[in-house]
């Protein structure tokens, strides 16, 4: 049995035209990539920082 | 492909060809978020947008530069009515790459519109507000706000459930699962659509779900199942199409309910036009049948008018008309002329002639000719003293008898013969007295004084009408 109260708590405000400038700006645009590159590069420094030591 | 490190093409390598960086991990990670794309193209492309939002945008965590994954989610909101997140995906994909994308066209599309875009944002807080009033219980207000939104946009999903969910919860069921298909024909596998829409069938055929599983269950045993390669394909058998009759049946009712239809509605219309029709047909030819009635009428007063002025007419004219078609006063004047002439001694054949002209017909005889009055004027005067004195001497005579009925026409043609036969005048007005007719006798009496004044007859006259005034 579907509880009405519940169900209308899934239900948000939608986004207006004037909000999408700010929604575009707060959007996580990290992906995989970024994350893998990220960790080679934190690989390849602690890399040179053992070399160096 | 490019080289996340250097940006150069890669080749089929797992470095790069240019700075020599290990793509092995990168190359597999664009491959993911490709077969994600992929996914995310076929659910779009049979309407599984729930399906295709996820896939497209797992294909985005993957790779947020695959602007094709990127332009494609932005569509999936655009149809499920969530503008705001396309334009945010289109604006987002043009910024990656500003040239040759065709998410400027989307945002053309959008922008280039100020009308359409006024109407976006209307939905948007026409919902808004909805979701307002569901906060706040005003349901019914809810609703009415709910299906304005639809109204301009009828692709908003989240409208359409939400108005399905206030339904479900007014236990209008008809009408949420309205809704509820309303939204599974935009989106074929929407998880909250799929669950309501279950509930809300349970709510309309509570037996039937128990039925329909036993049926399916049924059907299952009655179909041959086999595997060809990856697939498995469930053929039934022994179908039967049961279609011929049923449909042979709804033909049948639908003939019944449309002969219904026009006995018990257009039938009786029809009638009732006829009938007015007549009915004015009828009135015209009556107006006009009474307006003929009355013309005969008219008519027929007018013949009778006609008829008695004829008669009226003819009557005079048999009065002109002797028997041989000669006027009748006329011929009586010649008659007496040629009397006189051939004897003028025989003055009472002449009289007896001038007798036969009518009272007063002479006068209307001297209005058609002047000759006939002078004629008749000429004889009158040379005979009237001698007819009158005879006349007088007949009428004396019986007068002194005292018959008094013989007396009368003899003095009054002895008068009317010789104006001045004032004897004849006298005794005419003492035969009246005599005989009781008192007022011919007092007219006579006084034109006796009139005419004759200062002799015997005058002053007897008024001795006699002093003599019958003291008898009133």
């Amino acid at each position: 049995m579907i509880n009405f109260e519940e169900e209308l708590k899934k239900f948000h405000p939608s986004l207006e035209v004037e909000d999408a400038e700010e929604a575009i700006y707060n959007q996580d645009l990290t992906d995989m990539a970024d994350l893998m590159v990220k960790i080679v590069k934190e690989a390849k420094k602690a890399e040179i920082e053992e070399a160096l030591e | 492909m490019i080289c996340y490190q250097c940006g150069c093409n890669l080749s089929e390598h797992d470095f790069c060809t240019n700075c020599g960086a290990d793509v092995a991990l990168y190359k597999k990670i664009i491959y993911i978020s490709n077969r994600f794309y992929n996914e995310g193209l076929e659910r779009a492309n049979v309407r599984d947008l729930t399906g295709a939002i996820t896939s497209l945008r797992q294909s985005l965590k993957f790779n947020k530069n695959n602007v094709e994954a990127r332009n494609l989610l932005g569509l999936v909101y655009f149809e499920t009515g969530e503008v705001v997140a396309a334009l945010s995906e289109w604006v987002i994909s043009k910024n990656l790459r500003p040239k040759k994308n065709i998410a400027d066209d989307y945002i053309d599309m959008i922008q280039t519109n100020q009308n359409r875009l006024d109407t976006i944002n209307q939905t948007i807080k026409k919902y808004n507000q909805a979701l307002t009033y569901c906060n706040q219980d005003s349901l019914d207000l809810a609703v009415i706000q709910l299906k304005k939104v639809l109204s301009l946009n009828p692709k908003f999903i989240r409208a359409h459930q939400l108005l399905a969910l206030l339904y479900i919860n007014n236990e209008d069921w008809e009408k949420a699962k309205r809704e509820l298909t309303k939204c599974k024909e935009i989106d074929t596998n929407n998880i909250a659509t799929q669950r309501y829409l279950k509930e809300v069938d349970e709510m309309l055929m509570p037996e039937d779900g128990v039925k329909q599983s036993s049926r399916k269950r049924h059907k299952t045993e009655e179909a041959v199942k086999y595997q060809s390669g990856n697939e498995t394909i469930i053929q039934p058998v022994n179908i039967r199409e049961g279609k011929g009759v049923t449909s042979l049946l709804n033909l049948g009712i639908g003939i019944i309910i449309g002969i219904a239809i026009a006995v018990f509605l257009i039938l009786p219309a029809r009638i009732q036009a006829s009938r007015a029709n007549i009915d004015e047909e009828l009135r015209k030819v009556s107006e006009m049948s009474d307006a003929k009635t009355a013309t005969i009428d008219e008519l027929q007063l007018q013949v009778n008018e006609l008829t008695k002025a004829n008669g009226d007419l003819q009557q005079n004219l048999e009065a002109y008309l002797g028997t041989d078609g000669k006027l009748r006063s006329v011929e009586s004047l010649l008659k007496a002329a040629d009397a006189y002439l051939t004897n003028p001694e025989e003055i009472t054949v002449v009289a007896d002639y001038l007798e036969e002209i009518a009272p007063g017909e002479n006068e209307d005889a001297a209005d058609n000719s002047e000759s006939f009055e002078s004629l008749y004027n000429t004889l009158l005067a040379l005979i009237g003293p001698r007819v009158s004195q005879a006349y007088y001497n007949d009428g004396y005579e019986a007068f002194r008898q005292e018959n008094y009925e013989d007396a009368i026409p003899n003095l009054e043609k002895a008068f009317k013969y010789d104006a001045a036969n004032g004897d004849a005048l006298y005794n005419l007005a003492n035969s009246y007295y005599r005989t009781g007719e008192e007022e011919k006798a007092g007219a006579a009496y006084r034109q006796v004084i009139e005419l004759f004044p200062g002799t015997e007859k005058a002053r007897r006259s008024e001795g006699f009408l002093e003599e019958m005034a003291n008898e009133e």
